[in-house]
């Protein structure tokens, strides 16, 4: 077998999916390490992954967690590498190429309290800043995560959610569904509606938010309501793409690329692009 | 100066085929284009620039990246196609030149080298011939250049009639011009002074569109266009790309080949939301991007003033006539400040 020149930025690394779970009947999340068993490479939260099957196609994906030896994917089944993925076995091998884009602005959270706000699939790059937080737990104030789903069928990392993070010092976790019955151990509502009783305070506080583009819309309103300037929030945008390098000039959002520049944003950098998003 | 005559240029050429890929302009089935020297075709070097640009040569219309095999679970190996000819574009004009400036800028700087580009730029040498005529569509004097020469062409050479002149401007180009001892002699002469007709004021233009995001003037600009590419195809720097796969059964390659912003699905996501749904987002797209955007990234234009798209529009949308509409507006909209 003959390996790659990981030399080039457009060739992927071969790799093997080490474990897969099943998070909701759409999403799973794959676990990826080198041949070897190793991490394929250490990427900062917020980061992507050019994943690949080289037979279907190639996708860009956060990279929503890593240990010591792996990093993770979680996937939503769309279209057809999706698709693809989300048939395969532990054991399989595919393609890896990254890490791509800048990464949450780490030095502008230290010392800050946290709000982590996710919607469906969104919670996936957000999660890779939160483990990074607890992580080093002394660099940051509080630390309050909103999140939601449309049913408890749909939310993601449940074992995150209500056992890991409820745990860590000085944290809640607020989850959230869109419907559900009285049975269910949430709230039952969307989260902009959500935050809204919540009700954060905005001093000394970054909040990091992402989820559907509708989600995004109404929480902006909520927190511009309580307070919030555009620079305390940041996001993370999703173009499509190709390359990944900033080379293809598909993402590009007026002379930003969001594969190289992005994909993490704050509003106040993003009121300063046009409006193509 | 040094000279070489028209006759003695074949033969120079010919020297240069020996142990290279010699492009030259050629008329082939009616289309100018660069073509392997001693290729069938008519030489086409009294011309101005060719019809297709010479970007294939560093950016192929479609190029294999690697090949794969796949057994069951196990990629069983992975080929990478990089390898790259000695190659030498005798004959490229100014504005094709300056094309290959952006092109370097966007494959070779910004954090990450594109290797598939880079191994081709690095064995590529580059014979310049000034434009002693210019054609009615040449505008690259209004974007920054010049029909005389570019100071990036390895030899720079400029028709005088009966003969070239030939200054070599880098350590390849003297390389070569060592080559042709006893084909060069020194002759006194002086280069003609060309200019082009057609002109636009380019002047400030990054900073009055980026204040025209929502302008109505894309409705208007875009109103012909029938979204067919023929722009994007023709122009010499653009360079948006596709990657793809060619599968047969266990084995296939990837691939990337030529893409256009102005296609409808450029830039649509799975789940079907497309960030730009008509061809009012598509044109202001491709101009903010060759006009505005690309100033912001890279301190230039991303249009060398070629006028092959204003030729090939089979509904004559034409960027200087844009240019000048921009240009009205501004100074209007100045006035009713
Ligand atoms: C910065 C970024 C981060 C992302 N993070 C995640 C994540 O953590 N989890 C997740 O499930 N999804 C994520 N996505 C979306 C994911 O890339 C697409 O869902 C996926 O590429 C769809 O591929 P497909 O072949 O199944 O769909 P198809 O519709 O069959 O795709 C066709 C082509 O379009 C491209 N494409 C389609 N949709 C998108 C899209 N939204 N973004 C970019 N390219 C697209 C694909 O690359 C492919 O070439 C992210 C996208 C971006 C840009
Ligand atoms: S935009 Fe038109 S005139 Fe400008 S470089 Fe491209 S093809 Fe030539
Ligand atoms: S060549 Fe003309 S019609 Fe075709 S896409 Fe370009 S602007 Fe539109
Ligand atoms: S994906 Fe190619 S430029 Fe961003």
């Amino acid at each position: 077998m003959s390996q790659c020149n990981c030399d080039n930025p457009l060739v992927p690394e071969l790799v093997q999916v080490s474990h897969i779970i099943e998070e909701t009947s759409d999403i799973k999340t794959f676990y990826v390490s080198t041949m070897e068993g190793k991490k394929p490479f250490t990427p900062q939260p917020g980061q992507l992954g050019m994943v690949s099957l080289l037979n279907i196609g190639e996708g860009m994906f956060s990279i929503t967690a890593q240990g010591e030896n792996h990093l993770e994917f979680a996937i939503k089944k769309c279209g057809m590498l999706t698709d693809a993925l989300h048939e395969i076995k532990t054991g399989q091998m595919i393609g890896v190429r990254g890490p791509y884009g800048n990464g949450f602005p780490i030095e502008k959270c230290l010392g800050k309290d946290m709000l982590f706000i996710g919607g469906g699939i969104g919670l996936a790059p957000v999660r890779s800043l939160i483990k990074y937080c607890f992580e080093h737990r002394d660099d940051f104030g509080s630390i309050d995560i909103v999140y939601g789903a449309r049913s408890m069928a749909d939310l993601c990392f449940k074992e995150d959610l209500f056992e890991q993070w409820p745990q860590e010092h000085n944290t809640k976790v607020h989850v959230t569904v869109d419907s559900g019955d009285e049975n269910c151990p949430c709230n039952i509502g969307f989260v902009p509606a959500f935050l809204e009783r919540i009700n954060p305070e905005p001093q000394d506080k970054m909040v990091v938010l992402c989820g559907p583009p509708v989600m995004i819309k109404f929480c902006l309103q909520v927190l511009k309501k309580m307070g919030f300037t555009d620079d305390q929030v940041i996001t993370t945008l999703e173009m499509r793409m190709k390359c990944g390098v900033g080379k293809c000039g598909r993402c590009n959002i007026g002379s930003k690329f969001v594969c190289l520049d992005g994909p993490v944003f704050t509003m106040a950098e993003l009121n300063g692009l046009p409006n193509e998003f | 100066m040094k000279t070489i005559t028209k006759a003695n240029m074949m033969d120079a050429i010919a020297i240069l085929a020996q142990d290279a890929q010699v492009l030259v302009p050629m008329t082939v089935d009616g289309i100018s284009k660069f073509s392997l020297w001693g290729s069938e075709g008519t030489l086409a070097f009294s011309a101005v620039n060719t019809l297709l640009p010479p970007k294939d040569s560093l950016f192929p219309q479609t190029e294999k990246m690697y090949s794969y095999q796949v057994e069951n679970q196990t990629i069983t190996s992975l080929d990478i196609h990089n390898e790259a000819k000695q190659q030498i574009i005798f004959g490229i004009r100014p504005c094709d030149m300056q094309s290959i400036q952006c092109m370097d800028d966007v494959f070779l700087t910004k954090t990450f080298v594109d290797d598939f580009y880079r191994v081709k730029r690095e064995k590529l040498i580059t014979v310049c011939i000034g434009c002693n005529k210019t054609a009615p569509t040449c505008f690259c004097e209004s974007m920054g250049g010049s029909p005389a020469g570019h100071g990036a062409a390895d030899i720079q050479l400029c028709d005088l009639g009966n003969s070239y002149s030939i200054v070599a401007q880098t350590a390849a180009g003297q390389a070569v011009v060592e080559k042709w001892q006893g084909l060069v002699r020194d002759e006194e002469g002086s280069v003609p002074e060309v200019s082009c007709t057609l002109k636009v004021d380019a002047q400030g233009l990054p900073a009055q569109l980026s204040k025209m995001f929502n302008h109505p003037i894309w409705q208007e600009v875009s109103r012909k266009c029938i979204g067919c590419g023929t722009c994007t195809y023709l122009c010499p720097t653009c360079y948006c790309f596709d990657i793809d796969v060619q599968n047969n059964g266990n084995e296939g390659y990837r691939f990337r080949c030529w893409d256009s912003c102005m296609f409808s699905d450029y830039a649509r996501m799975a789940g079907g939301h497309d960030p730009r749904p008509s061809k009012n987002e598509r044109i202001r797209n491709r101009f903010l991007h060759k006009l505005e955007y690309f100033n912001e990234r890279y301190g230039k234009n991303l249009c060398v003033g070629c006028g092959r798209c204003l030729t090939k529009c089979p509904v004559h949308v034409d960027i200087t006539l844009f240019i000048d509409k921009v240009k009205e507006v501004s100074s209007i909209e100045s006035v009713q400040l």
